[in-house]
């Protein structure tokens, strides 16, 4: 017991659960947004196109999380920007921007002349370097987020919903779609720190989706989707560093379990109501 | 000469370059009820996503005469996300405007507006729940408040009756009776035997617009105004009983 609590001696864990908290709190907030408007391969287009401006920043000597917010914020505009358009194939341009954003980072990467340090970092996470400063960057983002949904909550909603009917209402919709696109793109870039380009996305969606087994309420989902995620990252940053893997990877198979786990017990408490509450006590 | 609330005339509109509406004109009136009816893909929605201006007009021009009226708009039901986690209480509320521009909350009143209206529609049981569990005919209701709580002088709805029990529609067209009362209705269906008892005009939409001055229509009639609908829609429905409607 006592090594379990020693851990917390190191500043690097106390990041690491800070970090972990703050983020699953921005997740929970933007992912409840990205799942209600079933907007999840958008985000991972978004995500993934963001590997492109990390790519350049290293090649330029620029810091790589600057190309990456460019990037993300520039595509998820952007393809905001196509939908409204609506004549073209959404979903491929999708596509080819998630492509093609993996496919130039990779050639800039491999034309930096010398040792690329952190690549990994981007690609995999390592919440267990997050230093102070990111730290304050990432609670000053969420408190931001959290500030928006709060004041914004309704226009927000109605123009996730139904946006013809906000426009009929004199909502400025164009303003809260794009608004949404810049801040789903810097929560994703600033979350990559913690699980990596290649396991964000399940931070944007595994919690929200248990938290939705529970409650279909735009304002109940997101504070459980926060417990849940923050749950899971907790435990998942304690297994990693008591079994020696990697936490992002082991984040996300943890909140997976946890899905799968709820979803069960959900359906067996839903079938013992169907059988009716005599047989239960028999048992 | 009593004004027009909405003034059409000879609009074309359509999605990108492809014109599905052409050269419609039509007039609304303060007390009208005008039935639009027209085969699947005629331009039923387009012509009245046009009037709210939510679709581009191509051609031609909307006036009103009387002044921009309040428009209340209930969406064709196959348009809307009902897995989205959207209350029915929040639904209902989404149709007041905002108050305080930054801090675009719901004021006291409002709530309580919001609560009346889900009371007298029989929602307040379901108020909390999300529409995605709600039957056809009590989305169609909660829709419906959505769309008069901000009492408007148009109200526009998009086959408010599909998905829907007979019961619910019945329920329905005594409440579109009380509203014209008040507001002009413009009510779209593909199935004019149902709705033909309760409107006092039609308007026929296939890429063009028709204007049939009396809710009395014949199979002969539609074909001149190349509008192949259906008359006898869902069994028997006895759309010659129409005197009782007089009494305006
Ligand atoms: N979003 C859209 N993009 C492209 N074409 C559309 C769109 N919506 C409707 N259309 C086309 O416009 C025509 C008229 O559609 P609509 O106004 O919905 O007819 P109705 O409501 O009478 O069934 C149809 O041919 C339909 O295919
Ligand atoms: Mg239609």
């Amino acid at each position: 017991m006592s090594e379990f609590f020693s851990i917390f001696e190191y500043a690097f864990f106390r990041n690491a659960i800070a970090s972990a908290l703050l983020t699953s709190v921005l997740a929970a907030m933007v992912g409840t947004y990205i799942v209600s408007r079933k907007i999840v391969f958008i985000s991972g287009g978004i995500t993934h196109a963001s590997f492109g401006g990390i790519g350049m920043a290293y090649f330029l000597g620029l810091n790589p999380f600057l190309g990456a917010a460019i990037f993300a914020v520039f595509s998820a505009t952007g393809i905001e920007w196509i939908s409204k358009k609506g004549n073209v194939r959404e979903d491929s341009a999708i596509a080819i921007l998630w492509s093609l954003g993996m496919a130039v980072g990779i050639i800039f990467v491999f034309m930096t002349p010398g040792y690329t340090p952190d690549l990994m970092t981007f690609l995999f996470g390592n919440i267990l370097s997050v230093t102070m400063a990111e730290l304050i960057l990432l609670a000053a983002f969420c408190l931001l987020t959290a500030l928006f949904f709060w004041i914004f909550y309704r226009p927000l909603l109605h123009t996730a919903f139904d946006p013809e009917f906000s426009q009929i209402m004199g909502i400025p919709v164009a303003f809260f779609r794009y608004a949404m696109a810049v801040i789903i793109a810097l929560s994703i870039v600033i979350s990559i720190r913690a699980v990596g380009i290649i396991l964000v996305l399940s931070l944007f969606t595994i919690p929200q989706i248990t938290a939705m087994l529970f409650t279909r309420d735009f304002r109940k989902i997101i504070p459980l989707a926060a417990f849940w995620a923050a749950l899971g990252s907790v435990m998942g940053i304690f297994l990693s560093y008591f079994l020696n893997i990697p936490a992002g990877a082991t984040i996300i198979c943890y909140l997976t379990l946890q899905f799968l786990l709820v979803k069960l017990f959900v359906i067996s408490k839903d079938a013992l109501k169907r059988q009716g509450p005599g047989k239960v006590h028999k048992g | 000469m009593n004004q027009p609330l909405v003034k059409i005339e000879h609009i074309s509109s359509g999605y990108f370059s492809e014109t599905v509406l052409k050269d419609a004109s039509l007039n609304i009136y303060p007390n009208d009820f005008i039935g639009i009816i027209g085969p699947n893909g005629g331009g039923k929605t387009t012509l009245v996503k046009t009037i709210l201006g939510i679709q581009p007009l191509f051609t031609g021009k909307i006036t009103f005469p009387l002044g921009r009226p309040a428009m209340g708009y209930l969406p064709q039901i196959s348009q809307i996300d009902k897995s989205f986690p959207i209350t029915v209480r929040e639904l209902v509320g989404s149709g007041l405007g905002a108050k305080r521009k930054w801090f675009p909350h719901l004021l006291k009143s409002q709530k309580t507006q919001v609560e009346k209206l889900l009371g007298e529609a029989g929602l307040l049981p379901l108020a909390s729940r999300p529409i995605g569990e709600l039957s056809g005919g009590q989305i169609q209701k909660a829709f419906l408040c959505r769309a008069i709580i901000n009492n408007p002088s148009l109200l526009i709805l998009d086959e408010p009756n599909t998905f829907v029990d007979k019961s619910f529609e019945k329920e329905l067209y005594r409440w579109l009776e009380e509203l014209n009362r008040k507001m002009a209705i413009l009510l779209v269906s593909h199935d004019i035997g149902t709705i033909s008892p309760m409107v006092k005009t039609i308007a026929c939409v296939n890429v063009n617009l028709h204007y049939h001055p009396s809710n009395q229509i014949t199979e002969d009639i539609l074909k001149v105004y190349n509008c192949p609908v259906d008359l006898i829609a869902h069994g028997s429905v006895p759309h010659r009983v129409l005197k009782e409607h007089d009494h305006e």
